[in-house]
């Protein structure tokens, strides 16, 4: 049960159906019961005990396509035999969800605000890749002699939720906050650029301030490229534009005294 | 068992996120209107017998607001601004936002006193897009730091945003003792608000001392320096300077 309440994590998986789920839950022994339930579609109300398990239910025909079947196979094959479990689990990046073909495709989208962005490729959260630039963020400041880890830490949380407020309040179909986390952490590389060449030059000068602003706009560029284009809110685009630029300028201020 | 507790935390978020929803369509903006109402709210109206009608949304609002804590963050980063008690972003965001909330809420209750025609949202509304004038005067005077500059910028447009939020004001109110009262204390408190993030918030003492003294000035230095003993040094230098350009 347990499992699947952490399993909220949507991996876009083209390759997994409802009918791959009722194939092969023939093949669990213990859980015929629940495939002898999903099957016969009874109308009654389920006794307690076994409430949980049709919650799964619902939960499981909700996601098309998803990564039941891995999770789903250590756990109940381990009971069966060890030996067959190792041979039948799937990946260890598949199965922590970073998909390195995806993380670089957003890495291209980011790093290119000119060419208009697929809005479906949002769809999944994937925090592998913002964690990678937050952390190369916090090295490259590291490597300045300043030790913000903290900062970047306190102000992408904080910039997330407000991020997520407005853009709840601002567009028909919600967001959830691991889409704006994942969003907004990808559109942190141009910074990470300009706190890499913090290092070969000071940014103090005008220089410096010219190739700030010229980042922040990259950056919030390429965040409300993103985003209108997967919210739908074509006209609105500068508004979005405009909170991020805020938010980036931010970073930049960090990076550069 | 754990599916009760988990329900009952999705409701309870649930219910929170119903309340986010109320301020919904205070946010449905285009970009064309809330650039047209930023240049508005630096035009004072001229017919002040009709009430005038003032634009209930909030994201022209939120955004000025959070550009003035961006600016004084820039500018008291740029000044080396040393704060002991607390943080800069603390204290940026807690005057902005304070003066935005605060005042809007006192010249409401003023409003609701010298039975005026505004609702909170349309005092927020206009308090906030008042700030533009602030911004721009601070913007520009952060980065060029010539005293006389800084005192035209805010008779100047200081002055204007406050004209047009008094014009507007004015028009929703009947009385003249009414009226008085709410726009001097909405002039007076959005004219002191600019001249004190002026002073406050940036390096301009050492100007000041100069100015007063001799006709060479010298150039700024940049020395970090406590808040509030130079909040005491510049209110004392303040009421001079005031005095000797009257």
């Amino acid at each position: 049960m347990s499992n699947f309440e952490q399993f909220h994590v949507d991996f876009y998986q083209s390759n997994y159906t409802i009918d791959d789920q009722e194939e092969d839950c023939n093949r669990y022994g213990p859980n015929e019961k629940l495939c002898g339930r999903r099957k016969s579609q009874t109308g009654e109300q389920p006794p307690a005990d076994a409430f949980v398990p049709s919650e799964m239910l619902l939960t499981s025909q909700s996601y098309t396509g998803q990564i039941l079947q891995p999770t789903y196979s250590p756990n109940n094959l381990s009971h069966l035999s060890y030996t067959d479990g190792f041979d039948e689990e799937p990946p260890l990046l598949e199965e922590l969800g970073i998909n390195f073909e995806h993380i670089w495709q957003k890495t291209l989208t980011v790093l290119n605000p000119m060419k208009p962005a697929d809005g479906s490729i949002m769809n999944e959260t994937d925090l592998t890749g913002p964690m990678i630039f937050c952390l190369a963020l916090g090295a490259t400041l590291l490597l300045a002699g300043k030790v913000h880890f903290g900062y970047v830490y306190g102000m992408s949380a904080i910039g997330c939720l407000a991020m997520h407020a407005l853009l709840n309040l601002m567009s028909i179909p919600g967001v959830s906050h691991g889409c704006v986390a994942s969003v907004l952490g990808y559109c942190l590389l141009p910074m990470v650029i300009l706190s890499s060449s913090a290092l070969i030059f000071s940014l103090q000068g005008i220089l410096g301030t010219l190739l700030a602003l010229f980042i922040i706009g990259w950056c919030s560029l390429s965040a409300s490229k993103i985003f209108t284009s997967s919210l739908a809110m074509e006209g609105q685009q500068l508004l979005i534009a405009y909170p991020c630029a805020l938010l980036y300028g931010l970073f930049a201020l960090l990076t550069i005294f | 068992q754990m599916w009760q507790v988990g329900k009952r935390q999705a409701s309870r978020a649930f219910s929170l996120y119903a309340n986010i929803d109320i301020l919904r369509p205070y946010f449905d903006v285009e970009p064309v209107q809330v650039r047209a109402r930023l240049l508005e709210s630096m035009i004072p109206v001229k017919m002040i017998n009709f009430p005038q009608k003032i634009a209930g949304e909030l994201y022209g609002p939120l955004m000025l607001v959070f550009t003035l804590v961006a600016i004084l963050l820039h500018g008291m980063k740029t000044s080396d601004t040393i704060i002991r008690e607390g943080t800069l972003m603390g204290t940026a965001i807690g005057t902005c936002f304070g003066y935005w909330l605060g005042v809007s809420s006192f010249i409401y209750f003023l409003a609701y006193l010298c039975n005026a025609q505004i609702t909170m949202v349309q005092m927020l509304s206009l308090l906030g897009y008042g700030l533009f004038g602030h911004c721009i005067t601070l913007f520009v005077t952060y980065n060029i730091h010539f005293h006389s500059l800084f005192y035209i910028f805010w008779l100047s447009v200081g002055g204007l945003s406050t004209l047009r939020m008094v014009a507007v004001l004015v028009s929703r109110t009947v009385g003249h003792t009414q009226r008085l009262i709410l726009c001097g204390t909405l002039a007076a408190l959005h004219m002191l608000f600019l001249l004190y993030l002026h002073f406050a918030y940036h390096k301009v003492v050492e100007g000041i001392l100069d100015t007063l003294e001799g006709p060479n000035m010298l150039p700024f230095q940049r020395v970090a320096r406590d808040i509030p003993v130079v909040s005491n040094a510049v209110l004392n230098t303040t009421a001079k300077a005031v005095a000797l350009t009257l």
